[in-house]
């Protein structure tokens, strides 16, 4: 009978009587326990395991003393010896990123067309293409006609080609200007001092001779 | 069949030349021709005296070009109604790497039509259709660092274009209010009963 009276006290806390827990950190469970027991030396018994209850919920240091743990009486229930229960699991190392951007939705091929051919996307049609005077060909206005650059840049190569073969080998280049002749040419008196390069064709219209 | 033909030049030192055919199938690639090729093949009826003279229209395309469909498209959409001279004039000044690949095209297309098409003026020509196809793509490995790899596609592109003799149609004026409200206003005038007397 008093068993079972302290086991219902113990399963079902009651508003009458005193209130000796107290509801602990993990305060899920109801931990009021009302002793409704009249035995003095089972109420002692109880304050005396319910304190050491307290205690274990507030760790404290144990320097000098040994731990007050002792015989006990065993408690049946989880709600009792709450244990482990926390509040909110502390992020942890991976959870401590920034939350990133990412689609909601798929985007439809619809919304996809639109932005992909909007008119700042497509091309825009050159305006300042001319015909160059010399070759006839296309030139953009700003930009030197690509087939007369070609064609200098092609006698420019064997021109070089002819200083190489003069030279005869790298850092021999003289200190003197160079003059380039062509077929039946021959040098001026401004060309006194300078090297001459021979070119073995006609003199090319667009290289004009001082 | 090939083989057979040799071992008979080999036996006999001289065969008459009906004697031993060419069996085998023509040296061209086998490979199924498209629709696009097909359309140069098709020829009309001869026109009659008082109807007006139909213009010529050259197709042509190229297959498997190593581009994106994408970056194609706005190639095409750009030389799309043009006249031939002013698209290979866009495409020479261009940047991109499809445009080589359709001036080639074009130039191509001209040089066929006034060998074979029978087209008086090469720079009489516009261009009536251009487009892009997908071509057929390959997945193949990209390596990443840390031993990380993903899936890459290899991308290529059809090109299709279709020149018509003649200038270029003019391009349509833009839409204005007033035309939009007009045909707005005809919408509603057309409305009727349904399903009644």
């Amino acid at each position: 009978m008093q068993c079972r009276d302290r086991l219902r006290a113990l399963a079902f806390p009651e508003s009458s009587g005193r209130a000796q827990g107290s509801a602990g950190p993990c305060g899920v469970m109801a931990v009021l326990v009302l002793v409704r027991s009249p035995l003095p030396r089972l109420r002692a018994l109880l304050q005396h395991c319910w304190g050491r209850l307290e205690r274990g919920l507030r760790p404290s240091v144990f320097g000098d003393q040994s731990p007050p743990w002792g015989p006990a009486l065993a408690m049946q229930g989880p709600a009792l010896v709450p244990q482990g229960i926390k509040d909110a699991e502390a992020p942890g190392p991976l959870e401590s990123v920034v939350w990133m951007a990412a689609p909601k939705h798929r985007r439809t091929i619809e919304v996809n067309r639109c932005r992909r051919r909007n008119p700042s996307k497509l091309i825009e049609i050159k305006r300042n293409i001319d015909v160059c005077p010399e070759c006839g060909n296309l030139k953009q206005k700003h930009v030197l006609c690509g087939y007369c650059y070609a064609k200098v840049k092609e006698e420019t190569q064997l021109i070089r080609m002819e200083i190489h073969k003069k030279e005869g080998g790298p850092l021999n280049a003289p200190t003197v200007e160079t003059v380039v002749l062509y077929e039946g040419e021959k040098p001026t008196e401004k060309d006194e001092g300078k090297r001459i390069i021979e070119r073995a064709r006609k003199r090319p219209s667009w290289f004009v001779q001082n | 069949n090939w083989a057979r033909t040799k071992n008979l030049w080999l036996a006999s030192g001289s065969l008459f030349p009906l004697s031993c055919i060419h069996t085998s199938t023509s040296l061209q690639k086998i490979g199924k021709i498209g629709k696009w090729e097909k359309k140069n093949r098709i020829v009309y009826p001869p026109q009659l005296p008082g109807e007006p003279r139909r213009p010529a229209e050259i197709y042509h395309c190229r297959r498997e070009i190593k581009y994106s469909n994408d970056k194609m498209w706005y190639l095409a959409k750009l030389i799309k109604g043009m006249s031939i001279d002013q698209a290979l004039a866009q495409l020479e000044f261009s940047d991109k790497k499809g445009a080589k690949v359709i001036r080639e095209v074009l130039l191509e297309a001209q040089e066929m039509a006034v060998r074979n098409h029978n087209v008086e003026f090469k720079s009489n020509l516009h261009i009536a259709e251009s487009q892009t196809g997908r071509g057929r793509y390959v997945k193949r490995l990209r390596c990443h660092g840390k031993g990380m790899f993903g899936m890459m596609k290899i991308n290529r592109c059809h090109y299709f274009v279709k020149l018509v003799e003649g200038p270029p149609p003019p391009p349509e004026p833009p839409k204005t209010g007033f035309d939009q409200a007009k045909e707005y206003v005809q919408q509603l005038r057309n409305r009727t009963l349904v399903h009644t007397l």
